[in-house]
């Protein structure tokens, strides 16, 4: 027996009823957010009359906020088109179909619109009028679509039911009956849970993008992490070796008893890169690297630096370290002469200068001090007045110990600083 | 009982790795000629037969300037632990950032483990480093530190010194991923707190880099540790050079600098670095 459930009204969810039929069986066909169709072979010891299944079904629906129609009918067409005529529970008894189509508009059956026009150039109103119909007839004028028609308005199937794909979630849940505390136990474990979730994932052409990580304890609580390396991956030697880390720097503060897994799925990365460049390290082993670098990472202490468009000295950005394919047409990295480099203090340390004649004569710093035997400046700077100004005067300076060193005058503090050495 | 009074074959099990069943060599002579054949042994046991056709000669990371790669022999070579040291403003940042930029120039891969946080991206961005392919890890600085390394809040030096062996295990990590063709590790400027570190961790670090394609490059103010194959470049300050006489109006134009190779190296290089 089929069960056709449409809702009148819009649904909250445009899952909501295709979620209500799952609830009863795991063959739904879906025409879209509305109607469905439920194969409801098999539930007959669970509800003995139709009427009592489709009494649960339309309480299941008002249990979900769902304004629903229900119809049971021993034809799938007949289930469905039934559902969206009639409010409430329709029951068709079996031989009963043409019967019960008979009298509803034949805008229902699901006919284009021009067919529709030609039916009604025929006289056709109803499901009825169309199903007394002779199909050859039908067939010469309309072709093979003509007496498939003519069997739908009779409540006769044509085609197979198609079930409607299941959401796909990549899960894996491991009951431990002893808990475990410690890694190295916990890796053959993960192991286990990994293997099987990657080959599903490997199945589907996927890898995953993030994996999140519950640990239920013995204190019966949770200890949660989520993973999201720099590129995916479908590896469960990189994943185990992910979450061990992870467990290591933010170790559970009790003994594990459940695992429980979940992998964002993504499709798996093509790329294309350069036969002649040197090749990229793979994502994986980089991921993998760097989370065993988690102190730095962590802190936000690592990445690769990155210039920002303003004049304020010093700026940068650091993000993270993501290296892709040299870009086509660089020129190859040529000899050119070695450059002066700042090493930077951060921040700037507070200093003692003396001046002669406007030109620094003394530093005395924290770690540096002594005479200036030559200067170089001043380079004014100033910028940002409308957010935190920064205004100074540059000086590169030679110590008299050998040390240069580069000192600037902070116009608006009236402070000298050094910025850093010259090196 | 000193090392001295210890019966030879105690003196030998660490070393040989348990086998305690040989007799113990008898004179130094034959104690080295036994050490450098285990040695030897095992660096040969590591490098597996080579393909036809191929070159397994492991080609030196240059620097890009011409003075110093003739002086180093070419760059500096990977698989072993160099050095760059000398005082400051000695060129030792710029010969580094000139490394970096050499090697990232190619498409491959470079990391700066920075325990005092020194870098100046804009200078190394000025130097030709593909900032892209530089792994930069920053040393952790508490707040409001001013002073000498990581602040001189008087903490103690034990927080700095941890640090600095954080950073040397970060190398650790870095070297033996094998993805990048540089790491290096500036010491420079904490002298004092790396005395306190034990002499096993540049021991550590040089077997570690051994079997790898990676150069492991320290900078530093003095000699740290040089693995025998690796390259010591030293460098001393030679002056600054202006536009015109030092004052208002000038400019820094270059830094000069001398380097020698080794730390007995007869051979010298005169070296300018153009001020940006």
């Amino acid at each position: 027996m089929f069960g056709g459930l449409h809702a009148p009204r819009a649904l909250p969810d445009a899952g909501a009823l295709v979620a209500l039929a799952r609830s009863f069986t795991p063959r739904v066909e879906a025409h879209g957010p509305t109607p469905v169709l439920l194969d409801l072979s098999g539930l007959g010891r669970l509800w003995p009359t139709p009427h009592a299944l489709g009494k649960a079904l339309l309480a299941a629906a008002a249990a979900r906020a769902i304004e629903a129609q229900a119809a049971l009918a021993f034809t799938r067409e007949t289930a469905l088109v039934v559902a969206c005529a009639c409010p409430g529970l329709s029951v068709v008894p079996a031989g009963g179909e043409a019967e019960a189509l008979a009298p509803l508009p034949l805008a229902l059956l699901e006919v284009t619109v021009e067919q529709q026009e030609l039916f009604a150039r025929w006289g056709l109103r109803t499901i009825g009028d169309l199903a007394r119909m002779p199909p050859a007839a039908l067939a010469a004028r309309l072709g093979p679509e003509g007496p498939r028609l003519v069997y739908r308005a009779r409540g006769e199937d044509a085609g197979a039911f198609v079930q409607a794909p299941l959401p796909e979630r990549f899960e894996a849940t491991l009951e431990l009956d002893w808990p475990v505390e410690g890694l190295e136990p916990l890796a053959f474990l993960l192991a286990r849970v990994l293997e099987p979730l990657t080959a599903a994932l490997a199945a589907r052409g996927a890898k995953a993008a993030a994996l999140a990580v519950e640990l239920g304890l013995t204190d019966a609580s949770t200890h949660a992490c989520s993973l999201r390396p720099a590129a995916p991956s479908g590896d469960p030697r990189t994943w185990r070796t992910l979450v061990l880390l992870d467990l290591e720097a933010h170790p559970p503060r009790d003994a594990i008893a459940r695992i429980t897994l979940r992998a964002s799925a993504t499709p798996a990365r093509a790329a294309q890169f350069s036969l002649l460049d040197p090749a990229l390290p793979s994502p994986e082993r980089l991921a993998e690297t760097l989370a065993r670098l988690h102190d730095w990472t962590e802190s936000g202490r690592s990445g690769s630096p990155q210039l920002v468009d303003t004049h304020r000295p010093g700026a940068f950005a650091v993000q993270s370290f993501a290296p892709g394919p040299l870009p086509r047409g660089r020129p190859e990295a040529a000899r050119s002469a070695p450059r002066v480099a700042l090493r930077a203090y951060r921040p700037p340390r507070l200093a003692h200068v003396l001046t002669k004649a406007g030109v620094p004569s003394f530093v005395g710093a924290p770690g540096v001090r002594g005479a200036v035997t030559a200067a170089a400046g001043p380079w004014r700077v100033s910028g940002d007045w409308w957010d935190s100004a920064f205004s100074r005067e540059e000086w590169d300076v030679a110590l008299v110990g050998g040390a240069a060193l580069r000192v600037f005058l902070d116009r608006l503090r009236g402070e000298w600083f050094v910025e850093g050495e010259l090196d | 009982m000193s090392a001295a009074t210890l019966p030879a074959t105690a003196y030998w099990t660490p070393v040989i790795g348990g086998i305690t069943d040989e007799p113990a060599p008898a004179s130094v002579a034959e104690r080295k000629r036994a050490l450098e054949d285990l040695l030897r042994a095992r660096r040969l046991q590591a490098d597996a037969p080579p393909l036809r056709g191929e070159d397994r000669r492991r080609r030196p990371l240059a620097t890009g300037i011409a003075e110093l790669d003739a002086l180093l022999g070419g760059g500096f070579p990977r698989g072993e632990l160099n050095e760059i040291h000398g005082p400051a403003s000695s060129g030792r940042t710029g010969v580094l950032l000139a490394l970096l930029a050499r090697t990232t120039g190619t498409g491959a891969l470079a990391a700066l483990v920075d325990p005092l946080d020194r870098l100046d991206p804009a200078s190394a961005a000025a130097a030709g480093v593909d900032l892209e392919r530089l792994l930069w890890l920053r040393g952790p600085r508490p707040p409001g530190c001013a002073g000498r390394l990581w602040g001189a809040s008087g903490s103690g030096e034990e927080p700095q010194v941890k640090a600095l062996a954080q950073a040397t295990g970060a190398v650790a990590t870095l070297a033996g991923a094998g993805l990048f063709d540089v790491v290096a590790l500036d010491l420079a400027g904490a002298d004092h707190e790396r005395r306190r570190l034990p002499m096993t961790t540049w021991l550590r670090l040089q077997r570690v880099v051994e079997n790898a394609t990676t150069a492991l490059v320290m900078l530093a103010d003095g000699h740290v540790a040089c693995s025998p194959g690796g390259r010591a470049l030293a460098l001393e300050p030679a002056g600054l050079r202006f536009s015109g006489s030092p004052g208002p109006a000038c400019l820094l134009k270059a830094l000069r600098a001398r380097a020698r190779a080794g730390r007995h190296g007869l051979r010298t290089a005169e070296l300018v670095l153009a001020a940006v």
